[in-house]
């Protein structure tokens, strides 16, 4: 089993999924993102338990695996600008 | 050679270069050609130097490019742009904020958004921060320091 990930870890990585969601070309999918990512940090972020806290990082890994994969696709695929932007 | 102008504008007409420029130039080209009729040989070079002078006399207006860079940094302006970036930050109460107030301590943010707010500055002025000093960085003044720093600006 590997070791917990460190504080300094974890940083990093809300840091990466941050700047990645700023990347979505669509308002929508980027302020949802952006949103969610803060959301899902703020809510664990009392967690102290190891395995935890590793399940929850394997899994902040794979959303940022998820938000790269869509930001290509959406820049692939620009649609019309909406009002709001 | 009347018909032989006429035919020398409207080749240069269909110059797609020239499409913006077209209208303009037939009226510029008009006086040089009644020039250019007594030196029949000399008017593709005449008109052209007119076409020349119409492309710098739009160039100068919109189009030119101004080779200008943003104003130095200098302490103040860093303080000025970083409190700037501070108080537009949505978490954070502008009344209570101060070049010296702690960012967890006295403005009561968390770590994460200690992290947000190094991800504004670096937006700002555009480098990174790498994240071993970023955690140290917990007042506005520390941030100042920082950039002057990284930014060769002195007193």
């Amino acid at each position: 089993m590997m070791a917990a990930p460190s504080r300094a870890q974890v940083i990093s990585l809300y840091k990466m999924l941050l700047r990645e969601s700023y990347n979505f070309p669509s308002y929508n999918y980027r302020t949802y993102a952006v949103r969610r990512v803060r959301d899902a940090f703020r809510v664990n972020k009392d967690v102290a338990d190891p395995n935890t806290v590793e399940r929850l990082v394997l899994e902040g890994r794979q959303s940022l695996a998820l938000i790269q994969r869509q930001v290509v696709v959406g820049s692939m695929f620009q649609a019309q600008k909406t009002a709001v932007e | 050679m009347a018909s032989r102008v006429l035919h020398q504008c409207v080749r240069s007409l269909g110059r797609p270069s020239l499409r913006l420029l077209s209208t303009n130039l037939a009226v510029r080209v008009a006086p040089v050609s009644a020039a250019a009729a007594l030196r029949p040989l000399s008017f593709t070079a005449a008109s052209r130097k007119t076409r020349w002078l119409g492309q710098s006399s739009i160039s100068s207006g919109v189009l030119c490019r101004q080779y200008s860079d943003l104003p130095p940094l200098t302490l103040d302006t860093i303080k000025d742009r970083v409190m700037y970036v501070l108080k537009l930050y949505d978490k954070i109460n502008p009344e209570k904020l101060q070049t010296s107030s702690h960012f967890m301590k006295d403005l009561g943010l968390d770590s994460l958004d200690q992290v947000e707010i190094i991800m504004a500055m670096e937006d700002e002025f555009g480098f990174e921060i790498p994240d071993a000093e970023a955690e140290k960085l917990m007042t506005p003044s520390e941030i100042v320091n920082y950039i002057a720093d990284k930014k060769d600006v002195y007193e």
